[in-house]
């Protein structure tokens, strides 16, 4: 090698130089970030790894994002983030494929017309002077903060407001009369025995979902849980109560009044308390009580109460890292009584989360809307700024627990009147330097001048940027107790997040809107979830159009029926009915937010409900059950499943002396999250098919998570990708050699030489092929694609790969040992594992020799890789 | 050359072939083209969009086109089967309905051949069946039910051509010779062609028949082996209703009527259509309904054999799967007007004209519903959970369905229009020898 | 429109052939015509019983007593189309065999390369049709067909020989052949005419 100047070595510097000198001709060559790894700055055809922050509903996430030729392809989680710890979820994977989205904004608008080139410095001297109203979204990056309270002080009677649709305020009003101070309660799952969940969902997408999933799996406590409208905790269940919202207090109070509680005002009686209690005091200091949104104020109260009395060991608090910032309601009146003339909304959708802003806004005369896309809120704004991707620009942000991490750009700026936030924020006081200067000044005068430079570089390699913060050591005041005006009996409106969407803002991403919803299977829309009991009382059946009124608004929606809904309590999943932001998001479902009560309140009472007599075409995509009755095993706590026995054969069998991938997924660890279907999407450069092919069964998600129904409307949650059986039914049948194995086992599929008979799938027992019935390609072919994955015409099989490329890949580096599909590294509680079969002490290996090892379908003497874990349940099978 | 005047037994079949086209014609040839235009425009969306304007899905890979095809090589192989068993056995019968047997046979064979092709995802590619030496290296997957399919539908094709084409050479060369007799110099070449100079020679006409009843004998090991090799393609996959070795024989039983039940109201087309009563006789007619019949007895043994191996016999698993077809109405259906229906035609009364073209045709539609029952309803439950879509034809399936089926008009009508109808040598061949009869008697 | 097609096909198809040209100046044999089959028959033994050798039986459908008075066999067509049946069966086995197991054997689900009872059927499907195919063809070639053009439908009304009548044409390449001669023989067995085949 040491004379290996070889052709392509000086062909790689010379795109090294070219590439470096089209960099220097930009404003910033530095802005373009700090890769982790890669084979050396600037080159544009090379990999890079950046560690790099995302976030979700304000709070950050680390992630690698992994780019070629300058282009992010893929988000996979940073390890070293107490958020992600190398696992992603649905809405960081997808990260990538909104940066290419044709309908971001790139230029400044007026009035909804292009402004002159530079004239977005208008907008901002607009903006300067008396009583600015700045809204953003919550807002844990120290930069941000920094800068919107210089913007507080350079404008006199100026006032910080945010918009966070996902605010529980109930909570925030608890923990005050608790703790007299804005805490948040992070439970420690691996310390607890017992956990019991009112409305919480710890397990449930969200900014902590990730820790909490890992954390719940390495420590596995009991789940006692109480929810309204079942949740992914609620399908893990080990105990589980469908409880109308009402409910819930009385539970609380009962509970608190069984352990015997002080300071309790008023007590109550419920028939589930007594166990639960019960389960509680057995579990002491390491038992938990976390309640979640749509809980009033008393029931937050009376669960900090009871964590206290029982000197839980299992959480600690501390201070919200996006907290502060006024409340938006002020600020509506405010404009509605025209005292509002400067308003900038940065980031921010108000406009569809709440049904009067709109309204309200039109009265400003100056209002200057930032964002990544017209959405409902630019399109009433005076000005229209286009926004940079959170991949684009830099920035800094607080993990759930506090832990400060940098975000750097990974990806270049469209450029033109793109910004980042923090250069709006700049712009708007009007102060020069870039977004990264803006972002060193705050940790410089967080570290201090010393040595800046090398905890800098630290902090962009590591992705984080200090510790989390200390835990608060509070004291339960006596006068916790809030009795507060009960949730009546009858007919509720829970309004919830959707899992894909949240609130709205994943609206525009096409493959979050595909996958099906993980409990209502829902794609492309949202549906009024009723109890079965609820519809069979008024007659509706799932599609059933119903007219919703509450508070005097009405709208129409469909209704789906979902087992472990509570009764009379009709859920409206938010995230749908936008009218703005794109054709992906536009129009779809209906618009839950424009019931919901400015006050933000996630349960509201007296809802009526009437069925319209018309019926909406719903795209649910539940499976019906299968002919052979166990393709999810679960089994007793102790049991042991028979060992593989191989089923005889005429022919020999065929040996593989090398590798022998294989994959194992612990459906006692699943929790449903689906992020390892969106990690393959992305990873394979899997299409989206839209609603109308959704709809006829064509979709092409290479794993999909099946959902089995348990008792108590609980779930076992199934990955199914291909199963690579070494004898697989698909390859005999193909008359073209199209599908065959290669010497690793690997069941490959060889596009190019595929025909389209669709024979194979037919024969695949396990129904893990797709088929291209259309030519989707243009929509895949984006740079944000994978170029180590070849995208698939029209009329031609595909399927899962086992992500063969990333074992080329691995093997041309020298590192088959730790290779890991996109599945399997998304995992949040690591239930899918990869690695050769031939090496005893793989991960698979012992897999296999667990006793609650299956395979799927084994009587049929597929012999897959691909082997599962049988789900645990108390009660057993 | 009006002196020269043929005897009539004969003469009415070739006159049929060459005497000009009556408005019915006319309105049969219109009706039947614009079929074909249909079909035409089907296939070019098809190329030219893809399968994507087809109602398939995941699982549901197949529909329309398998059915299709599965029923066109039913009838086709009931049609062929009962040509080639009526020339095999010398039967009284085969004069009058062997050659159109034959000609219906091809034209739904050929109807057949159309979705093998046009199913595939990729159409353009459909030689990467064949084994020819490719710059891959590759070749077909030989264990493949589609490349034994490949095989089997080409040989049908070829074979079914051969047997129709091989009894046809004599009768063209009359229909040349009658061209020439008339001074249609043009039309006697465009049939002396095909003859291949066909002279009569007693010699020649020795070897002829031996070649003849050695193809019509050949037909018969090919169409069981054509009709099994379809049913394999379902048979050897692991759906479990599918899975069944009993599937060859089912295909070959259920698909007796539709081939019967087509062949009967074509006789009847011909009968009064092309004015051939005296050769497609009462008897005749009599006789091809009670086969109906009987082909409607063994079509109901194979279902009792299927409802009685699948609830009876089968493991759970095929005994739900099957318990699903049940659930959906085609088999019932398949069963009521293919196994049932005909045998109303046990009773003389019944066996009239005008009922055996409804007859025949719902016989021949129960057997597609059969298929239908298999091919849809037959994989609408997987062994594992799946969100199954229930399979939804769209237009375009069936504007090919139709298409389809005007082809097999239009090409029977190009047949009855310039071939003669019913074998004339055979005709001559029979007379001669009833007159030997008469006259020993 | 059918005219137009009419005369373009004749336009097509009436070149003289090259066979048409290089007949023989002389004439093409002697032809009777025969009303019934019983009578060719007869002729053809008579024919036969005299020495005759070169001479042709015309018959509009198939006539097995005569065929057999002229020690016509059929067989060869079935032994042809049973051989090359069997052989292509075995070819095509081979061939699968070969080109899966020598040439590019792959991993198809498991399967040995040699995974014989799949290889049957369609080794079976070719042996049929490749036999099929044989019959056809070796029927045409014992046959000497095709032969778009031969002297004897130059003769005398013989276009009904494809209808209603019998024909039994002695050659000229016969040795014992001469003009009178034939139509001495063929005036003997009662037919409803003899005629001299024209040359053409």
């Amino acid at each position: 090698m040491s004379g290996g100047a070889t052709r392509r070595d000086a062909l790689r510097v010379m795109g090294a130089s070219i590439a470096l000198s089209a960099l220097a001709g930009c404003d910033e060559p530095d802005e373009f970030g700090h890769p982790l790894h890669g084979r050396g700055r600037g080159v544009a055809s090379e990999d890079a790894v950046f560690a790099t922050t995302l976030e979700l509903d304000g709070l950050g996430r680390g992630v690698l994002v992994r780019t070629r030729g300058g282009h992010p392809i893929k988000v996979e989680g940073n390890p070293r983030h107490p958020a992600s710890l190398g696992a992603s979820d649905v809405f960081l994977e997808s990260a990538p494929l909104s940066l290419h989205a044709p309908e971001r904004s790139r230029q400044a608008l007026q009035h909804g017309r292009p402004a002159a080139p530079g004239a977005s410095r208008d907008a901002f001297n607009g903006l300067r002077g008396e009583g600015l109203r700045i809204v953003t979204g919550p807002l844990s990056s120290p930069t941000l903060r920094r800068l919107v309270a210089e913007a507080l002080a350079a404008n006199p009677g100026s006032t910080w407001h945010v918009h966070d649709p996902m605010a529980d305020p109930a909570s925030q009003a608890a923990a005050l009369a608790a703790f007299g101070e804005a805490v948040e309660v992070l439970p420690d799952l691996r310390a607890a025995r017992t956990m019991l969940c009112l409305g919480a969902d710890p397990l449930g997408h969200g900014p902590a979902q990730l820790a909490l999933a890992r954390a719940w799996q390495a420590g596995r406590p009991r789940l006692l849980v109480a929810e309204a409208s079942p949740s992914l905790t609620g399908a893990r269940a080990d105990r589980r109560l469908a409880l109308h919202p009402a409910e819930f207090e009385p539970l609380a109070r009962a509970i608190a009044t069984e352990l015997g509680v002080a300071g309790l005002v008023a007590g109550a009686a419920h028939p589930a308390a007594a166990s639960l209690a019960a389960s509680l005091r057995e579990a002491g200091s390491e038992a938990l009580i976390l309640t979640g949104r749509g809980q009033s104020a008393a029931v937050h109260a009376i669960a900090h109460a009871i964590n206290a009395h029982l000197g839980s060991r299992a959480l600690r608090f501390v201070p919200a890292p996006a907290a502060g910032g006024a409340e938006m309601a002020p600020l509506e009146e405010a404009m509605r009584a025209n005292e509002v003339s400067r308003l900038l909304l940065l980031d921010v959708n108000p406009a569809h989360d709440r049904a009067g802003f709109a309204a309200a806004m039109g009265r400003v005369v100056h209002s200057v809307h930032i964002a990544e896309r017209v959405d409902e809120t630019g399109r009433v704004a005076s000005w229209h700024l286009p926004l940079n991707h959170p991949l684009e620009s830099w920035g800094d942000s607080r993990a759930f627990d506090g832990t400060p991490s940098i975000r750097q750009p990974v990806a270049r700026s469209p450029g033109g009147e793109v910004m980042g936030a923090v250069e709006a924020l700049l712009a708007l006081l009007g102060w020069e330097g870039t977004g990264r200067d803006a972002v060193r000044e705050t940790w410089r005068g967080a570290w201090g001048e010393g040595d800046f430079e090398s905890k800098w570089e630290e902090a962009l390699e590591a992705g984080v940027a200090g510790e989390s913060v200390p835990a608060a050591s509070l004291a339960l005041r006596a006068d916790w107790d809030l009795p507060g005006r009960p949730i009546p009996p009858g007919l509720a409106a829970h309004f919830a997040p959707d899992p894909h969407l949240r609130a709205g803002a994943f609206a525009h991403e096409a493959w979050l809107q595909e996958l099906p919803r993980p409990l209502t299977r829902l794609s492309w829309g949202n549906a009024a979830l009723v109890a079965p009991e609820t519809a069979a009382r008024l007659g509706l059946a799932p599609g059933d159009e119903v007219e919703l009124s509450l508070g005097g608004e009405s709208l129409r929606a469909p209704v789906l029926p979902l087992a472990g809904q509570a009764v009379d309590c009709v859920t409206l999943p938010l995230g749908f009915g936008r009218r703005a932001g794109g054709p992906v998001g536009e129009g779809r479902g209906f618009h839950a937010a424009a019931l919901r009560p400015a006050d933000g309140a996630w349960v509201v009472p007296d809802l009526t409900l009437r069925p319209t007599g018309r019926r909406v075409a719903l795209i649910a995509r539940e499976s019906q059950p299968g002919l052979e009755p166990d393709a999810a095993k679960v089994i007793g706590p102790g049991e042991r499943l028979p060992p593989f026995a191989p089923t005889p054969s005429l022919h020999q069998p065929w040996s593989y002396p090398g590798a022998a991938w294989a994959m194992a997924i612990d459906l006692d660890a699943c929790i449903g999250c689906n992020a390892c279907a969106i990690a393959c999407q992305a990873e394979n450069n899997v299409p989206v098919v839209g609603p109308e092919d959704m709809a006829r069964g064509r979709g092409l998600h290479w794993l999909r998570v099946e959902k089995h129904d348990r008792p108590e409307d609980r779930s076992v949650f199934q990955p199914v990708p291909c199963m690579h059986c070494e004898k697989a039914p698909c390859e005999p049948v193909c008359p073209v050699n199209a599908t065959l194995h290669d010497h690793e086992g690997l069941n490959a599929m060889v596009y190019p030489r595929c025909i389209g008979t669709r024979t194979c799938s037919n024969n695949c027992p396990y129904k893990v092929r797709r088929f291209n019935f259309e030519d989707h390609r243009r929509r895949v072919d984006t740079p944000a694609r994978n170029p180590d994955v070849a995208l698939r015409p029209r009329g031609v099989m595909e399927k899962c790969t086992y992500c063969t490329h990333r074992i080329q890949a691995a093997r041309a580096e020298g590192r088959l040992d730790t290779v890991e599909t996109a599945c399997a590294r998304a995992c949040p509680t690591r239930a899918i594992l990869f690695g050769d079969l031939n090496e005893p002490q793989s991960d698979v290996a012992r897999a296999r020799q667990d006793p609650r090892s299956y395979l799927m379908l084994e009587q049929l003497g597929t012999r897959p890789r691909t082997s599962y874990l049988a789900r645990v349940e108390e009660g057993g099978a | 050359m009006s002196t020269d005047t043929p005897p009539p037994s004969t003469a009415r079949v070739a006159e049929a072939a060459l005497r000009p086209l009556g408005w019915g014609g006319w309105l049969g040839f219109a009706l039947a083209g614009t079929g074909v235009v249909v079909l035409a425009i089907a296939v070019a969306r098809l190329l030219w969009v893809g399968i994507g304007v087809w109602g398939n899905n995941i699982p549901h890979v197949w529909g329309f086109d398998l059915i299709a095809y599965a029923w066109w090589i039913g009838v086709a192989n009931a049609a062929s089967l009962f040509a080639a068993v009526l020339v095999l056995r010398r039967h009284g019968l085969r004069t009058a309905v062997n050659r159109f047997a034959e000609a219906a046979a091809l034209a739904a064979v050929l109807a057949a051949a159309l979705y093998p092709i046009l199913h595939l995802g990729r159409p353009w590619l459909f030689y990467w069946t064949l084994p020819y030496p490719s710059t891959w290296g590759l070749w077909p997957q030989f264990g493949s039910t589609l490349v034994w399919d490949f095989w089997g539908i080409s040989a049908h094709v070829l074979v079914t051509s051969m047997f129709w084409y091989v009894g046809l050479i004599p009768d063209l060369a009359t229909l040349r010779d009658r061209a020439a007799r008339r001074g249609r110099i043009g039309l006697a070449r465009a049939y002396g062609l095909p003859a291949l100079g066909w002279r009569g020679s007693v010699a020649h006409w020795h070897r002829h028949q031996a070649a003849y009843r050695m193809v019509a004998a050949l037909v018969l090991p090919l169409l069981l082996s054509a009709q099994t090799v379809v049913a394999l393609e379902f048979a050897v996959t692991v759906v479990a209703d599918w899975h069944q070795a009993r599937l060859p024989l089912h295909f070959i039983a259920t698909g007796l009527p539709s081939g019967l039940g087509i062949v009967l109201a074509l006789a009847v087309a011909l009968r009064h259509g092309l004015s051939l009563r005296e050769f497609v006789d009462r008897g005749d007619m009599d006789l091809l309904a009670r086969l109906l019949a009987a082909a409607g007895i063994a079509a109901l043994l194979a279902w009792m054999h299927e409802a009685g191996t699948a609830l009876l016999q089968e493991d759970g698993t095929t005994r739900d799967a099957f318990l699903v077809r049940l659930a959906g109405p085609a088999w019932w259906i398949a069963v009521v007007m293919s196994g049932l229906l005909p045998q109303l035609f046990w009773w003389q009364k019944l066996r009239r004209d005008l009922i055996f073209v409804p007859i025949g045709l719902l016989a021949a539609a129960g057997v597609w519903l059969d298929r239908w029952s298999l091919v849809v309803d037959g994989v609408s439950r997987p062994r594992v959970p799946f969100p199954v879509t229930a399979y939804a034809p769209s237009g375009d399936e069936w504007a090919l369905l139709l298409g389809s089926a005007s082809f097999f008009a239009f090409a029977l009508l190009c047949f009855g229009r310039f071939l003669p109808a019913v074998s004339m040598f055979e005709t001559r061949h029979e007379e001669s020898e009833q007159e030997l009869e008469e006259e020993e008697r | 429109m059918k005219r137009v097609l009419g005369a373009a096909l004749y336009w097509l198809l009436r070149r003289p052939r090259a066979a048409e040209v290089v007949l023989p100046p002389r004439g093409a044999g002697t032809i009777a015509e025969f009303h019934d089959a019983d009578a060719l028959t007869e002729a053809v033994r008579a024919a036969r019983a005299e020495g005759w050798t070169r001479f042709e039986a015309y018959a509009p459908h198939p006539v097995p007593d005569a065929a057999e008075a002229m020690g016509i066999h059929a067989a060869p067509v079935g032994w042809i189309a049973a051989g090359a049946g069997v052989a292509a069966m075995a070819g095509a086995y081979g061939l699968t065999m070969y080109l899966s197991v020598v040439d590019y054997p792959v991993n198809v689900g498991g399967r040995p390369p040699h995974a014989w009872p799949v290889y049957l059927p369609a080794a079976y499907i070719v042996g049929v049709l490749v036999a099929a195919l044989a019959a056809l063809l070796s029927m045409l070639w014992l046959n000497g067909l095709p032969r778009l053009h031969h002297p004897v439908f130059a003769a005398r009304g013989f276009l009904r020989a494809s209808e209603d009548r019998f024909f039994l044409w002695i050659s000229p390449d016969d040795p014992m052949h001469t003009p009178e001669g034939a139509q001495r023989f063929l005036r003997s067995q009662a037919p409803l005419r003899v005629s001299e085949v024209p040359p053409s």
